[in-house]
């Protein structure tokens, strides 16, 4: 009979742990773009171009709506030596652009995307996870732009690389 | 003395031959005992309804449930049932989504008589029981007011799930007892570990509840009071 004891002691102890509601939302929400910066460097002799990873002095960042007005809020302003920068794209909107000042030198960078819902729980309701269709840059700083993953979602991961 | 010592031993073997004839016809009687006590294969049917689910339902929560079921005696060892019940839920989180749902879930599994009655003892209809069950709840669900606000870009979308269909499947294991408590009125109770064994994809839209299993996670925890009568 001894083990008919504990296996009650058991099922009683896990009934009444389960009885604990809990409404905190426990998972994570954080949906970011994220890109690096790098340097391109084309040596002649070996036909070989070398990535290296760029420290911006000062970096300012800012959304553009799809009217043309600047986001009032800065995303980042005159932020020195950052490599890596993090965007939040446009939730309703498929297409999010971005004024991206390197040092002095000013880029429009525009990611059009597509926007899915996510439903996480009844706790953390929905969020937005996005797609990366296209990403189009002026070309005063930056020379070229590489998608590296295409979905956007709470998993931190590079999804863009833009090369100088 | 020699006649009177031929008198006792001839007395003393008539009673040791007497003696062991009894024993012997008592022996055989022991043996063919087990077969006149044989089990018989089908011994009665037990219609029992939940009370813990009336009660807990009647104490105003999220969610609602009535259940009841029909178990079978065979051999006073296992007891096959079928449990069929209707249950629902209508909640709203702290942000204010909205969760509704209700529908019919069934229950099918054996429970198994623990306690081994002794040779001596009275035979008792008290039960020591561990079993399992298979569940199925095929049910729609609502889920309302999901807002999705944009702090960065400014803007909001309330997104409503209306009518969405789910088919959920899961096992029990279950420990409880029973006992008589007037001729042929059982009551007893029985804990449950419930476990999903159809799991929500991430990212899609589920249910917060699930009729017969309670609320939506991995593994789940339930009490049954159930009141029943044997026919």
């Amino acid at each position: 009979m001894k083990y008919i004891h504990f296996l009650l002691i058991v099922f009683f102890i896990g009934f009444v742990v389960s009885c604990t509601s809990d409404e905190q939302c426990r998972k994570d929400r954080y949906v970011k773009m994220s890109l690096s910066i790098y340097h391109l460097e084309y040596n002649q002799t070996t036909n070989q171009t070398t990535k290296t990873s760029l420290s911006i002095d000062s970096i300012t960042v800012r959304g553009l709506t799809t009217e043309g007005l600047n986001v009032d809020s800065i995303l980042y302003n005159n932020q020195k030596k950052l490599n890596k920068l993090e965007f939040p794209l446009n939730k309703f909107v498929p297409e999010s652009k971005f004024v991206v000042t390197f040092n002095n030198t000013r880029d429009t960078i525009t990611i059009l995307h597509q926007n899915i819902n996510e439903f996480l729980s009844l706790e953390c309701g929905c969020l937005k996870v996005h797609s990366i269709d296209t990403v189009l840059t002026t070309n005063h700083y930056v020379d070229s732009v590489k998608i590296i993953n295409h979905n956007v979602n709470t998993i931190s991961t590079e999804h863009l690389q833009i090369y100088n | 003395m020699s006649i009177l010592s031929a008198q006792s031993i001839y007395k003393f073997t008539i009673s040791l031959l007497f003696c062991l004839i009894i024993n012997s016809l008592q022996a055989q009687t022991d043996k063919k005992q087990p077969e006149k006590d044989k089990v018989k294969l089908l011994n009665s049917i037990t219609v029992q309804a939940d009370l813990a689910s009336i009660v807990i339902s009647s104490l105003g929560g999220d969610s609602y449930s009535l259940e009841g079921g029909v178990q079978v005696d065979l051999k006073h060892k296992y007891f096959p049932i079928v449990e069929l019940g209707f249950a629902g839920a209508n909640k709203v989180s702290i942000d204010d989504i909205g969760f509704k749902t209700s529908g019919l879930f069934g229950r099918l599994g054996i429970d198994i008589n623990l306690l081994s009655s002794k040779k001596d003892s009275k035979p008792t209809n008290n039960q020591f029981l561990a079993g399992i069950r298979l569940g199925m709840s095929n049910f729609e669900y609502d889920i309302t007011n999901v807002v999705i606000t944009d702090d960065y870009w400014g803007g909001s979308e309330t997104v409503i799930y209306n009518k969405i269909p789910a088919t959920k499947i899961w096992y029990e294991i279950i420990a409880g007892v029973r006992v008589e408590i007037f001729k042929n009125i059982f009551m007893g109770w029985t804990i449950r570990n419930r476990n999903l064994i159809s799991q929500d994809v991430s990212g899609a839209v589920s249910p917060w509840y699930i009729p017969g299993y309670g609320i939506n996670t991995g593994t789940n925890w339930g009490i049954n009071y159930t009141l029943g009568y044997k026919f």
